[in-house]
């Protein structure tokens, strides 16, 4: 089965591969991974406090050329948008985009799942910190 | 419950025209032979699923029946039957292969069941769930390891506390299989011998121990062939 030209150009100059500091508090790290096939992708963003806009993505995925393509047209599409805009997008986009086989589709699948990963870590983040500071404030009042 | 029972609708034997159950390749009452039978692998073997199997007997059958089926036998019948020595003969030796082999007996059992309680239609959350969070986090390390170790083998630069943790890595991870291996053998067991409750939930854990073993063993694939190169 042959590859896409657009998988293989991600493939070939996948964007945003690299790591950012999972210690903090901006950055949402989402680990997934495919049974079917053994994939394992880790994603992750960091957001603007103030804006909640995703201002940096980056990925690392040990798989095939589609699980590769998938999670680096993810972090492409991501960057730029507010967390929720990011929510909205679904792997039948990716799907769309890069002409991926139904045997791929599980790809597809794996960097959405990523995404939602990546902003529920970076949402769990930043709840509890946000009860401890309004703690803080309340021991410090008293 | 089994696709076996889609089989034991009787359809009546070509030769003889008496019913038989579309399981078996030759008519129980005038021992023709018949078009490939419908059932699964299991009972081409004339055996219920199950996943503890005595191998001997397995072998002894299909040699039994690889003799009955074999072409030379059916050079001077009818044009019907030499095509089904060649097409009965085709399935026997699937049946064999897929059943004689513990996981893909396993996985095999599985599709079966999982063709009747729909396959496909777990939500993705229960997929991501399949997968325990800590061997996920073990295997995108080994794999980052793994990478490294092969840019240095490339630049020709040896890196020997690398290698080390390597062959580490794959002692823990060659244990790991084993025992996901011994579990899964405790749950064929369950499965064999459990009532409907006691199966689906030997199901459930066969279905996630087949998972890890599939990360396991490409992991172990790759540190031997890291390692080798």
């Amino acid at each position: 089965m042959a590859y896409s030209e657009r998988v293989i150009d991600h493939y070939n100059n996948p964007r945003n591969v690299g790591q950012l500091d999972k210690g903090s508090t901006e950055v949402g790290t989402g680990l997934v991974g495919a049974p079917e096939c053994g994939d394992v992708m880790r994603l992750q963003i960091r957001v603007n406090p103030a804006t909640q806009v995703i201002e940096e993505a980056k990925f690392k995925t040990f798989g095939c050329g589609s699980a590769i393509a998938s999670s680096s047209l993810a972090t492409e599409w991501i960057k730029g948008r507010t967390v929720d805009d990011a929510l909205g997008i679904k792997n039948t986009d990716i799907v769309k985009e890069l002409s991926l086989p139904p045997v791929k589709i599980h790809c597809s699948v794996l960097a959405e799942d990523a995404i939602r990963a990546a902003i529920g870590d970076w949402k769990k983040k930043n709840s509890a910190p946000v009860a401890a500071v309004a703690a803080e404030a309340v021991a410090v009042a008293g | 419950m089994f696709k076996v029972i889609d089989s034991a609708v009787p359809i009546a034997c070509w030769s003889c025209s008496i019913g038989h159950n579309d399981s078996t390749l030759f008519c129980p009452h005038c021992s023709k032979i018949q078009p490939p039978p419908g059932g699964d692998y299991f009972s081409v073997f004339g055996l219920e699923p199950r996943l503890n199997l005595d191998l001997t007997a397995l072998e002894h059958e299909f040699h039994r029946l690889s003799r009955k089926l074999h072409p030379d036998r059916f050079a001077r019948a009818e044009e019907n039957e030499k095509q089904w020595s060649l097409a009965d003969t085709a399935l026997l030796n699937d049946a064999y292969r897929t059943l004689k082999d513990p996981l893909r007996r396993t996985e095999y059992l599985l599709k079966l069941l999982g063709a009747e309680i729909g396959a496909g239609q777990e939500s993705k959350e229960e997929k991501v769930a399949r997968v325990p969070a800590d061997l996920l986090e073990e295997v995108f390390e080994l794999n980052m390891q793994l990478e490294e170790m092969r840019a240095a083998s490339k630049t020709g630069v040896e890196d020997p506390e690398l290698q080390a943790g390597l062959e580490q890595a794959k002692r823990r991870f060659d244990g790991l299989l084993v025992e996901v291996d011994q579990d899964l053998r405790t749950q064929w067991q369950a499965w064999d011998e459990g009532d409907a409750a006691a199966r689906a939930s030997a199901q459930r854990r066969m279905v996630a121990l087949l998972d890890r073993r599939r990360y396991l063993s490409n992991l172990v694939r790759d540190v031997t062939e890291t390692l080798g190169a």
